[in-house]
């Protein structure tokens, strides 16, 4: 599998296609293979050089204990880009990933061309979001607790609690909780539960609210219809100069995996008309 | 590798390449039925890691890429081992002599 040296870390990148370069960044918990999942690693490969890696303390990447946050994991996207030999990319994040790619063009505006930011949540816009309203949350509350783990709403954000938790549980509990929730690789959350990577995820970092209104560069911010997020994405296309905004049908934090195509095919309409680009008008939704 | 393939001898390479793949979290036996992901406890990146390590074994370009736009595309997300087989043995045998 490639890997890649970088800020003395070794991560693990997949690479595909030639032509402008293109960087995509998984969420907390993820891992690179979402984008081979919603076909964007093949679908943008057509037009640019697309590189995906897996996240510090994630998939087949390093896993150090501590620098988790946004401003740690924008240090390794611009090592990663020196790298590969890429002094300006465009960057696509999902959910953490988006604040990791709008933490990278705020320390490095001259290196990041255009950002599409994946249904995130900022940590600075934090008073912006009823995060109660989160469905998703509250149906893995719930199995959570048929499967004897209780997770706060006051703490749904928070991962630290959460690892917490989920690691004292013995075997059988274990198994139980695993089955019910449905996690697949467990044991590499569990993993990721002893950095701290869950407290890391929720501080500002520097990327103040301040910082994020410094963005110039065009940005479609994407997010499903029904996300939790849409304060945060009303308030980017309402105070970043150059943001358009797109809906996914019928998702609701995880448009990547709610519905692949209209996602990737919002991404692949955006990208390919950058060189284009001149309004930020809101563009609807899309089935 | 050059040659064809039967069903039998796939299945039995892959299960072999499993049988100590890192991330697995089951050691039961493994057959066309075994899941990868609800039963080998396998997750979606470990099918991405694999999808290389099958093409260094074969030798050979496989569309995994589509095989996982196809995986993202399913309800339950998962792939049987008999499937991943069928797959394989589909493009290993277009490129047959």
């Amino acid at each position: 599998m490639p890997k890649l040296k970088a800020n003395g870390l070794t991560f693990h990148v997949q690479q595909a296609g030639e032509g402008p370069d293109l960087i995509l960044i998984h969420g907390v918990t993820g891992d690179l293979s979402i984008w081979f999942l919603c076909k964007a690693m093949t679908e943008l490969a057509r037009t640019h050089r697309v590189t995906a890696f897996d996240l510090r303390g994630h998939g087949y990447s390093d896993v150090p204990s501590t620098g988790y946050t946004s401003l740690d994991h924008a240090g390794d996207v611009l090592a990663l880009m020196d790298e590969i030999g890429a002094p300006r990319a465009r960057i696509v994040g999902h959910s953490f990933g988006a604040v990791i790619a709008l933490h990278t063009a705020a320390i490095a505006p001259e290196r990041v061309e255009a950002l599409v930011l994946s249904d995130p949540y900022f940590p600075a816009l934090r008073h912006l979001e009823d995060l109660s309203r989160w469905g998703h949350w509250q149906v893995f509350q719930q199995e959570a607790a048929d499967a004897g783990v209780s997770l706060s709403s006051e703490h749904w954000y928070d991962l630290g609690k959460f690892f917490d938790q989920v690691m004292h549980l013995d075997g059988e509990k274990l198994l139980q909780f695993r089955q019910a929730v449905g996690l697949p690789g467990l044991n590499r959350l569990l993993r990721l539960g002893k950095t701290t990577a869950g407290d890391d995820s929720k501080v500002e970092a520097g990327l103040t609210a301040e910082k994020i209104l410094a963005i110039r560069q065009p940005v479609l911010a994407v997010y499903g219809e029904f996300s939790p997020f849409l304060s945060t994405a009303n308030y980017l296309v309402e105070h970043l100069p150059h943001c358009q905004s797109v809906l996914i049908k019928g998702a609701q934090h995880r448009a990547p995996e709610e519905n692949p195509e209209a996602f990737t095919a919002a991404l692949k309409q955006w990208i390919e008309g950058l060189e284009r680009f001149s309004t930020h008008e809101p563009v609807g939704v899309v089935s | 590798m050059t040659g064809s393939y039967s069903r039998e001898e796939i299945l039995a390479e892959v299960a072999g390449i499993l049988a100590d793949f890192q991330g697995r979290e089951y050691s039961g036996p493994i057959d066309r039925e075994t899941r990868f992901f609800a039963d080998l406890g396998l997750a979606s990146i470990d099918a991405v890691v694999l999808g290389e390590t099958l093409q260094d074994h074969y030798r050979r370009p496989l569309p995994f890429g589509e095989l996982m736009a196809e995986l993202g595309q399913r309800v339950d997300r998962d792939l049987t081992i008999g499937e991943l087989a069928d797959f394989l043995a589909r493009n290993l045998g277009t490129d047959r002599e």
